[in-house]
């Protein structure tokens, strides 16, 4: 990738359940603050911010003009992306590319508990209309998903359940987890369905928390007092919005995103090319099916054969959400790619304590929007 | 400042009233008009990709191409994927669980989503099947996607 970029600073909150004595902009300005001392910088020096955040989640109309105060970023430039964290990384990382500044400051938060009527938000993301007259949960859209998934990939449920146990177990040794759990594949088999074959315990829970993220041009990051950890390629892509003809059954989103983040950091193999693995698992099989359009498995069904031989744990070959990811810590909302994302930075600066992984030098993010959406992103960072 | 030494936090409760309208298109009039005064189901065809996409739209999403050769398919095709859905729109658990089909309709390359209708059990259904559109009788036809009344089993 020309002109490098590099993460020299991150703030993130544990994720929790609920942060009844914080509202969101001092849980933004506490994390700001941890992220500039982090990078060894005052938050003045910084030369432009980015914000992902949806209105409906914040309960405010026009949210972007609530974001600047609590970054130190009054009377500068600043925008929101509608998306997850992971595409503000990327915008993050084109702005200092194009030699526009050379220092930016990405954020995003949960509020979720803030949230009454949560399955209303995504109701009124289904397409008014062909689908929403229906009068549907919208988390049947994944049921629907993982159903034709498991069918023609021959996954099986049990190999999903994994997943949710890996991730689940994975988390008591993360300090910044809100949902951990010493978690067996069978006690999710014995949970009840939700929107069948999906079960109950195979949905990430949400969580509140924050995360504050500061990139830096090569030049800047060279002289910073951080320890840096280079951005090798981003990627971002959509599938179809509709309904009626998107893929099913292959996250498209995901796959065209490795691709364009694979071609700036020159992998052509991603299994050996890259140490760990932080992937979107809002729902179980979601974690497989990413992996699968990351390009790790030649045949989709050796994702499933992966997780339950624990291919996949973290003293695995290819170790995936070792931080338990959202089934482990929370479903952070736009946060959950930056979650991710401080994961690796832990990680890559050995600094991830009892799950420290001894040899990662290269790892991948990637987030995913959610139902309904076919929205996703993939960031490879290294140590070197 | 410091954390308050009651346990009670303040919070203020927000709503608004919010409703909206919107607009069918001119595909999806094309659709809806077959639909309430013939009970037909309408698609465009693209001349490019030769995908036939249903509901009639005037686009093609693959090769951008603009869609004007309508065609009439028939109500019948095959189950792609269908869920039971335990829960509503609310969160609330369901007494009986809400199951919905993706349907592709055999002349059709898009799917369609709709109820499944008369299965009470997943072991009832499998991927693959093939289903019937059951379509509203004239007279409760409005003109919406809920004039067809979901998918039987053939």
């Amino acid at each position: 990738m020309p002109n490098r970029v590099a993460i020299i600073g991150v703030g993130c909150t544990p994720a929790q359940p609920t942060t009844p004595y914080l509202s969101f902009k001092e849980l933004m300005f506490q994390e700001a603050e941890r992220a500039y001392l982090d990078a060894g910088i005052e938050a003045s020096e910084v030369e432009s911010f980015v914000t992902c955040a949806e209105d409906l989640n914040e309960g405010l109309s026009i949210f972007d003009e609530y974001t600047p105060d609590q970054l130190g970023a009054v009377q500068k430039p600043m925008h929101t992306l509608t998306q997850d964290g992971l595409h503000g990384i990327a915008d993050a990382v084109m702005q200092i590319q194009s030699g526009l500044v050379e220092l930016v400051v990405v954020e995003a938060h949960s509020k979720a508990s803030n949230i009454l009527t949560p399955e209303w938000i995504l109701d009124y993301a289904v397409d008014p209309v062909w689908n929403r007259p229906l009068g549907f949960n919208p988390h049947a859209i994944a049921g629907l998903e993982m159903n034709v998934f498991l069918h023609e990939t021959g996954i099986t449920p049990d190999q999903c359940a994994h997943v949710t146990a890996k991730n689940r177990t994975n988390a008591l040794r993360n300090p910044l987890a809100a949902y951990p759990a010493r978690t067996a594949p069978g006690d999710v088999a014995d949970s009840p369905y939700a929107f069948y074959p999906l079960r109950e315990t195979e949905m990430a829970r949400t969580a509140d928390g924050c995360v504050v993220v500061v990139l830096a041009s090569d030049d800047r990051a060279r002289a910073g007092k951080s320890q840096p950890v280079w951005v090798r390629g981003v990627g971002f892509a959509n599938d179809s919005s509709t309904l009626e003809s998107r893929d099913w059954i292959r996250a498209e989103y995901c796959r065209v995103a490795a691709q364009m983040a694979y071609r700036q950091a020159g992998i052509h193999n991603p299994g050996r090319d890259i140490h760990l693995f932080e992937v979107d698992d809002t729902y179980a099989y979601k974690e497989l099916q990413h992996l699968v359009a990351l390009g790790l498995y030649s045949r989709p069904g050796d994702a499933g054969r992966a997780v339950a031989s624990g291919v996949t744990k973290p003293n695995g070959e290819t170790p995936v959400n070792v931080s338990g990811g959202a089934l482990g810590m929370g479903l952070t909302l736009e946060a959950t790619g930056l979650y991710r994302v401080a994961e690796l930075v832990a990680q890559l600066r050995k600094q991830a304590g009892a799950r420290q992984l001894p040899h990662a030098k290269v790892a991948l993010a990637q987030s995913w929007r959610g139902v309904p959406t076919t929205s996703g992103a993939v960031v490879v960072l290294s140590s070197e | 400042m410091k954390t308050p030494k009651n346990t009670e936090t303040r919070t203020w409760p927000g709503a608004i009233p919010l409703e909206s309208l919107y607009t069918a298109g001119l595909g999806g009039q094309v659709f809806f008009k077959a639909l309430k005064e013939r009970g037909e189901i309408v698609g465009t065809r693209c001349a490019s990709c030769k995908q036939v996409y249903v509901p009639a739209r005037v686009f093609c999403e693959r090769c951008f191409a603009e869609l004007s050769e309508q065609v009439t398919v028939r109500p019948q095709g095959t189950l792609v994927s269908f869920t039971f859905s335990n829960f509503n729109r609310d969160a609330q658990p369901l007494a009986r669980p809400q199951a919905l089909a993706l349907v592709r309709l055999d002349e059709a390359s898009t799917v369609l989503l709709h109820y499944l209708l008369k299965v009470t059990d997943p072991t009832q259904v499998s991927i693959g099947a093939q289903v019937k559109m059951v379509i509203k009788p004239k007279a409760k036809r409005t003109g919406s996607i809920l004039d067809i009344e979901g998918f039987v089993l053939a």
